[in-house]
């Protein structure tokens, strides 16, 4: 009985409902709770940037000759007298191997395609020799210094104009202990 | 039949040389000479050799060695369908002597059941009707390019000349980034490998007897000077330390000339092959490189930079009496002195072009041998000095070609892979 009694208060409520909703849109929406700001705070580390000695210790030969610490220089044609503007890149492979005393590196001359193949093997260590001589100057010690020709049979590029053969008249410099 | 005249008239101007006679020459180059004409009717073959692939490779080798010698001239063969066909027995040498034949061969040949070839060939004085000389060759079949070298270099011995058909080149033959020395037959064919260092081998040179190798290879990290030994098959370490090339034999076969820096600087030396003491040539701050004897065995030419940039020199054997040969021009290197003893071969570098050169050192008469096609290097004379070797990129990678010693005939000699610094074998003794 007092069940049936319940369900017809509610009943009532309910049909009276929509007289009540028409007031309730005057109601302001209820404002939601501030969104609150999740912050990790980051520390200030940035990755540290190597010394050149943490470098040449980490990498391996192949890696530093990969990574030409010690840059080539070129030459004239048929010339084997080092330029005025590759004596600073000279002076710099220089001042990187004073730095690790225990380096020793191999000049290679090369040559450009033209000439003879007997007379550019030749041509290729005079250039070796010459690059040898200014790193001596230098300071580097004689004996931590070799020379290799290859006269013209290992072109860096391939091509025909002055600019190839430019790049192909070289002395490179590989480093071959540590 | 036009001559190609191609005496280079401004670029090199040469000293006049006073050369002492020299009694070694023997070989007679028959400039203007007739060549002399000579028919070559099909082979008599037996049924086993009738259609084979080696009864056809043995008869057009001997006519294209006999074409190639500049001693004879292949009577054309369209002319000999004009008379009646050739029967070995009963030769109508009216009729050759017709066909402005002077000289007939007659060839036979069997393919054995051993899988033997056996070549027989007569050779006849057509206006003499008469038998010269004949010759039996046998030999595995597929040795029959070379059974028809044997029966061209008879045909040359019995007329005087020195044999060439069964010379060989040295050369550098490159396929990707493997260098190696393989040696052909003089017309190109059967090219066989003597080296298989992964590294760089070159420059190789024959001893005098032809027996040995020498050359230089990279594969100890530096370029040092190895001999091969193409009948033991063993390699020995020559010489080491700095960079060691250019080697050539001496005509007597018991000293070596070459170039070395062993002691700092690019310097000729001389090696006795027995006990291997050494003697140093050239002594200043110049490169001095590419000695080469000449076939008296008392003089050596090569290229030295002394003078400010390379050109040729001859010196006394003995590194004394030096005197410089080419005069204008600013690059000369790889002197190659003819077998006869008379002319050297070189390339020179006139207007940015590198062609090669021949100069008479009797009347000292210089001539251009390769025309402005591509760059042209190391001249080697063949063993008869009728014909040089050498190497052009003028097909857009280097390849070997051959040509007369009066620039004719310019034929090319490889195709595949790049190949270079060809060395033909020294003239027998």
């Amino acid at each position: 009985m007092k069940k049936w009694l319940l369900a017809a208060l509610a009943l009532s409520l309910v049909l009276m409902f929509p007289a009540c909703a028409k007031k309730a849109a005057k109601v302001e929406p209820v404002q939601g709770p501030a969104v609150e700001q999740v912050e990790e705070p980051t520390a200030k580390v940035e990755k540290p940037v190597l010394s050149e000695e943490e470098l040449f210790q980490q990498k391996s030969l192949e890696e530093l000759n990969k990574d030409q610490v010690l840059k080539k220089i070129n030459f004239d044609f048929d010339m084997y007298t080092i330029r005025e503007d590759m004596k600073p890149i000279l002076q710099a492979n220089a001042n990187w191997l004073l730095k690790f005393p225990s380096v020793e590196v191999l000049v290679e001359g090369h040559c450009d395609e033209r000439g003879t193949i007997e007379y550019n093997i030749a041509l290729g260590e005079k250039r070796a020799e010459a690059a040898r001589n200014y790193l001596v100057s230098l300071g580097m010690t004689p004996a931590k210094v070799k020379i290799i020709s290859y006269g013209k049979s290992k072109p860096l590029v391939q091509g025909v104009d002055e600019a190839t053969y430019f790049q192909n008249r070289r002395a490179e410099f590989v480093i071959t202990k540590k | 039949m036009t001559m190609r005249r191609a005496t280079f008239p401004i670029a090199v101007l040469l000293l006049a040389l006073a050369l002492p006679a020299q009694e070694e020459i023997t070989i007679r180059i028959r400039e203007g000479m007739p060549m002399i004409p000579v028919a070559l009717p099909a082979f008599q073959l037996d049924a086993a050799a009738r259609g084979s692939a080696e009864a056809a490779a043995v008869y057009e080798t001997l006519w294209q060695d006999l074409e190639f010698s500049r001693i004879f001239k292949m009577v054309p063969r369209e002319h000999y369908a004009y008379i009646p066909a050739f029967k070995p027995d009963a030769i109508r040498f009216k009729d050759w002597a017709s066909i402005q034949a002077n000289i007939l061969i007659s060839g036979q040949l069997e393919l054995a059941a051993d899988d033997r070839l056996i070549f027989s060939f007569k050779v006849y004085e057509v206006a003499g009707e008469r038998f010269i000389f004949g010759r039996n060759f046998g030999g595995k079949k597929d040795l029959a390019r070379l059974i028809a070298h044997r029966a061209a270099d008879e045909m040359l011995k019995h007329f005087g000349e020195k044999p060439l058909f069964t010379s060989k080149i040295a050369y550098v033959h490159e396929s990707g980034s493997d260098r190696d020395i393989y040696l052909m037959d003089y017309d190109g064919q059967r090219p066989t490998r003597i080296t298989f260092s992964s590294a760089l081998d070159m420059l190789p040179s024959w001893s005098a007897d032809n027996e040995k190798i020498l050359y230089t290879s990279y594969r100890n990290l530096s370029p040092e000077l190895f001999m091969f030994d193409l009948y033991s098959g063993r390699t020995q370490l020559v010489s080491s330390g700095g960079s060691n090339y250019a080697a050539d034999w001496s005509p007597a076969g018991d000293r070596i000339v070459y170039t070395s820096s062993k002691h700092g600087n690019s310097e000729i030396y001389l090696r006795d092959m027995k006990t291997g003491q050494e003697k140093r040539l050239t002594f200043n701050p110049a490169i001095d490189t590419s000695p080469c004897w000449s076939p008296s065995g008392r003089e050596i030419a090569f290229t030295s930079q002394r003078g400010g940039t390379p050109q040729i020199y001859i010196m006394d054997a003995e590194g004394s009496n030096v005197r410089r040969i080419t005069l204008e021009g600013s690059y000369h290197d790889s002197p190659a002195w003819s077998p006869d003893g008379m002319r050297l071969a070189f390339v020179s570098r006139i207007e940015n072009r590198f062609d090669i050169y021949v100069y008479n050192l009797k009347n000292n008469e210089i001539r251009k041998l390769t025309e402005n096609a591509g760059r042209n290097e190391n001249p080697s004379w063949s063993p008869d000095g009728r014909h040089l070797v050498f190497s052009s990129n003028r097909s857009g990678r280097y390849q070997l070609y051959l040509v007369d010693y009066d620039g004719r005939n310019v034929r090319p000699l490889t195709r595949d892979g790049e190949n270079k610094m060809p060395k033909w074998q020294k003239p027998s003794r």
